[in-house]
């Protein structure tokens, strides 16, 4: 019966705060950057791994990926395909981190705009947390069409 | 099912990656910040960031030589290294920053500034050097610039060989 009860009540609320929480993660990531793209281009360019010719396309992009992810979580729509976007970047930029801290270079991190502080290993833990909270909610969230639902049973 | 609901996960992502991509470019277009979507020039940032790597004066740098604080690097090539250089200087090349640079990060140079020179008023070697140092982790350096000409016009202790 608790079993139950946590399948469909306890993991369905738990993705959608997960969702909202990334969210707002997004939104504000993707705020800061679009607000100075020349900065977050040399923040990409900082790290060191990728040719010149991408490297300003990323920073006009990326922020609007960010943003756009974030509005699928709060609508509720294509949340799936949003959570595998956020996945997959959150997985890239793991690496991305991981490769330069190995590397030894100190550099600003770049994750919330040009403010944010240099990269460490616990930005990696960060980063790895959103990855897991992102694979959640791909594969167990509901939509809010679920909270409607949940009154009728 | 876990097949479906991925690809499912696909085509929405790509769907989502499609529309963002015209909504970032429109954007950027339109907006007075935009920026150049392919004409990032790593060259241009890179002579910027050499631009502004600080100065010592000969004065200043000799003064710090004598109470042991500074370290010299001798960033030209290494047979005008071995036809003499400051007495205590290391060799090296811009492109050899990465591997020394372990080294100039160490406890032992600690409290060190390390000044890199090169001869003439307008080599930029020294700029390269201190700049692919300071990139690597190094925490300070400085450019003294027309570093050996200056140094060996004052008479200041001068090595030969390649040490």
């Amino acid at each position: 019966m608790t079993m139950k009860k946590f399948h469909r009540i306890i993991v369905p609320l738990g993705s959608l705060a997960c969702r909202l929480i990334l969210a707002i993660i997004f939104y504000y990531a993707g705020i800061e950057k679009i607000a100075d793209p020349g900065a977050f281009a040399i923040a990409i360019y900082n790290y060191q791994l990728l040719p010149d010719f991408a490297v300003n396309a990323l920073a006009v992009i990326l922020p609007w990926v960010e943003i756009i992810m974030a509005t699928c979580f709060v609508a509720g729509f294509y949340v799936r395909g949003a959570a595998l976007i956020s996945s997959a970047l959150f997985l890239t930029f793991a690496t991305a981190l991981t490769i330069n801290l190995v590397r030894g270079l100190d550099i600003s991190c770049g994750c919330f705009g040009a403010a944010s502080g240099n990269i460490n290993w616990f930005y990696l833990g960060r980063d790895l947390s959103f990855l897991f909270i992102s694979i959640f909610v791909m594969i167990y969230d509901r939509r809010w069409r679920y909270l409607f639902s949940l009154r009728s049973t | 099912m876990i097949l479906t609901g991925f690809k499912k996960a696909l085509r929405q992502s790509l769907i989502i990656l499609i529309f963002t991509v015209m909504i970032a470019i429109f954007f950027n277009l339109l907006r007075p910040a935009g920026i150049a979507l392919f004409g990032f020039s790593s060259v241009n940032l890179i002579k910027q960031r050499q631009a502004q790597i600080p100065e010592i004066s000969l004065f200043e740098a000799h003064d710090l030589y004598l109470q042991k604080k500074v370290f010299f690097v001798d960033a030209r090539d290494p047979l005008s290294y071995e036809e003499g250089h400051i007495a205590g200087a290391l060799n090296i090349y811009p492109d050899e920053a990465a591997l020394h640079a372990a080294e100039l990060k160490t406890d032992n140079y600690r409290g060190v500034l390390i000044i890199t020179y090169c001869d003439g008023p307008q080599c930029s070697l020294s700029k390269e050097t201190a700049y692919e140092l300071l990139r690597q982790g190094v925490l300070e350096a400085k450019v003294l610039v027309n570093g050996w000409s200056l140094w060996i016009k004052a008479g200041y202790p001068v090595k030969k060989g390649k040490e």
